[in-house]
């Protein structure tokens, strides 16, 4: 399979009038088209910085990103952003928030209201859409969020770190929830986490980062039945092998 | 209609009785200042001619409608009001836009601001009278003087307070600068706005009363100043009372107003 995301010899040095950072440090990895690709790291090592790069709203200092064979050099609709919080407005009823990246681009045509609706009514958000996001759980507003950034159909999906303001239950509620839309739209998807059981539960892939300059520290292919939801596969007692071996990656 | 069980109908029960009591005793403590200050000048306890009473400000208030003259005075303090209020909201909302987009100019301005915030306005009193004349005009320019630096220095920190993560959002979905300002800074800083809209209601009463203290031939502030000079203590309270009343409703219009965008 063709890699839909190169990521070659990256780094970023962050700026400040005290001192300089070095963020990233060639920093190479891909993910093939289809792939769950998780990133996880000690905390500080870039992990939310190598997703601004990919989203194409921070410039790498040097090295280059390439997304279905063009190099990043602004936000792209190809590529679509989760953050942690839910971002919805809250001003703007479910319909309106879900369809905001649509108006964004003048692109509210019948066909994609269709597929918006579609896409509301699959994952049981219909009977919602003229509700405001106050009146919603916090596990239905990351739905929405999610949904948001389907509308526009990307390629590319970056989660950045998008259940842990979910209290325990929700996320793993969520987890499986968004796992299964990932799965069904036929999604790629990079998630950052600093939850090495949320990573081992998603992905395909894991990529090991080391800490402060990030650089990757281990690639590690993760072998469990597609069809296994993120809540079954940690019953698996490889589930707990994957986990002692990321861990002593991370010490 | 839901059952609802013994204990929540005994909670709803307190809850009422406590709001009951609230708006009684609000009531009561009215009944009672205007009770006491009406006896304090019948009983002779302090001069009625220096603290005035009720009734003498009731009668009062009956002589100035008579002669319409109430209509007449109060109008022309409120269209000042109004119209200090509307203009300081429009150009300090626009002014705020405008630094807001650019950061350089916002920079460089911020420690003008800073002095303009603590500069007592009624200080320039006498530049407005040289510079734009007296009478409504110079009323009005110091009603905008003392709304417009308060208004533009909240409306920016309304802007500036929209979380970044948001604007990140609207950048990766594509969104220009303009749609991110129209879709996104202005409607999720109108909270600020409601409550800049409560500060100016105040603020620029103070402006006007002030202005009318300077230079006036009419208006409340001219009559509370009148009524000071020849000692008519009476016209002073009447044109108090009636004041804060108009406030109150210009208050209760902005409440209401704010009700009726939350609910859209």
């Amino acid at each position: 399979m063709e890699n839909l995301l190169t990521i070659n010899n990256l780094q970023l040095i962050y700026h400040s009038p005290k001192s300089e950072t070095q963020a990233l440090k060639d920093l190479t990895f891909s993910v093939q088209e289809g792939e769950f690709v998780s990133i996880v790291g000690p905390s500080g090592c870039g992990k939310t910085t190598i997703l601004s790069l990919i989203a194409g709203i921070l410039r790498p200092t040097s090295g280059e990103i390439l997304l279905a064979n063009e190099k990043i050099e602004k936000p792209t609709s190809l590529v679509g952003y989760m953050f942690q919080r839910d971002n919805l407005f809250e001003w703007l009823n479910i319909w309106k928030n879900v369809t905001l990246g649509l108006r964004l681009k003048k692109s509210l045509t019948n066909e994609n209201k269709e597929y918006a609706r579609s896409l509301l009514k699959k994952y049981g958000l219909e009977e919602f859409s003229s509700s405001m996001p106050s009146e919603l759980s916090g596990g239905m507003r990351q739905r929405v969020a999610l949904i948001r950034t389907l509308c526009l159909r990307p390629k590319l999906l970056l989660l950045d770190e998008p259940f842990s303001a979910l209290d325990y239950q929700t996320r793993l509620l969520v987890q499986d929830d968004v796992s299964s839309i990932i799965k069904s739209e036929k999604k790629t998807a990079v998630l950052v986490t600093h939850d090495i059981y949320e990573a081992i539960a998603m992905s395909t892939r894991i990529v090991v980062l080391s800490s402060r300059p990030g650089t990757v520290k281990k690639i590690i292919d993760l072998d469990f039945d597609p069809a296994l939801t993120p809540f079954n596969r940690r019953k698996l007692k490889k589930f707990n092998k994957y986990f002692d071996e990321i861990w002593g990656l991370l010490q | 209609m839901k059952k609802y069980s013994l204990s929540h109908k005994r909670y709803l029960r307190n809850l009422y009785l406590k709001d009951f009591f609230t708006h009684l005793v609000r009531v009561l403590l009215l009944l009672a200042i205007i009770g006491l200050w009406e006896l304090s000048a019948s009983k002779n306890w302090a001069d009625p001619f220096i603290t005035s009473s009720p009734s003498r400000v009731v009668k009062q208030l009956v002589a100035l409608i008579s002669n319409g003259s109430l209509w007449h005075h109060s109008w022309v303090t409120l269209y000042e009001t109004l119209l200090a209020f509307g203009i300081s909201t429009l150009l300090g909302t626009g002014v705020a836009l405008i630094l807001y987009l650019l950061p350089f100019m916002r920079r460089v301005l911020e420690p003008y601001l800073i002095v303009l915030n603590a500069l007592p306005k009624i200080a320039l009193g006498p530049l407005i009278i040289v510079w734009v004349g007296t009478g409504t005009k110079a009323i009005v320019v110091m009603g905008i003087l003392i709304c417009i630096v308060i208004t533009t220095i909240s409306m920016l920190s309304g802007y500036l307070s929209v979380e970044k993560e948001k604007i990140l959002l609207m950048k990766t979905m594509g969104a220009s600068p303009l749609q991110i300002l129209f879709r996104l800074i202005i409607p999720a800083s109108f909270p600020d706005f409601i409550s800049v809209l409560k500060i100016n209601v105040g603020m620029s009463f103070v402006g006007t009363i002030m202005g009318e203290y300077l230079t006036s031939k009419a208006g409340l502030g001219y009559l509370i100043v009148y009524g000071g000079q020849v000692f008519k203590l009476d016209l002073v309270m009447s044109a108090i009372v009636v004041l804060c009343l108009m406030a109150t409703l210009m208050y209760a219009l902005v409440a209401l107003l704010e009700k009726c965008v939350k609910r859209r």
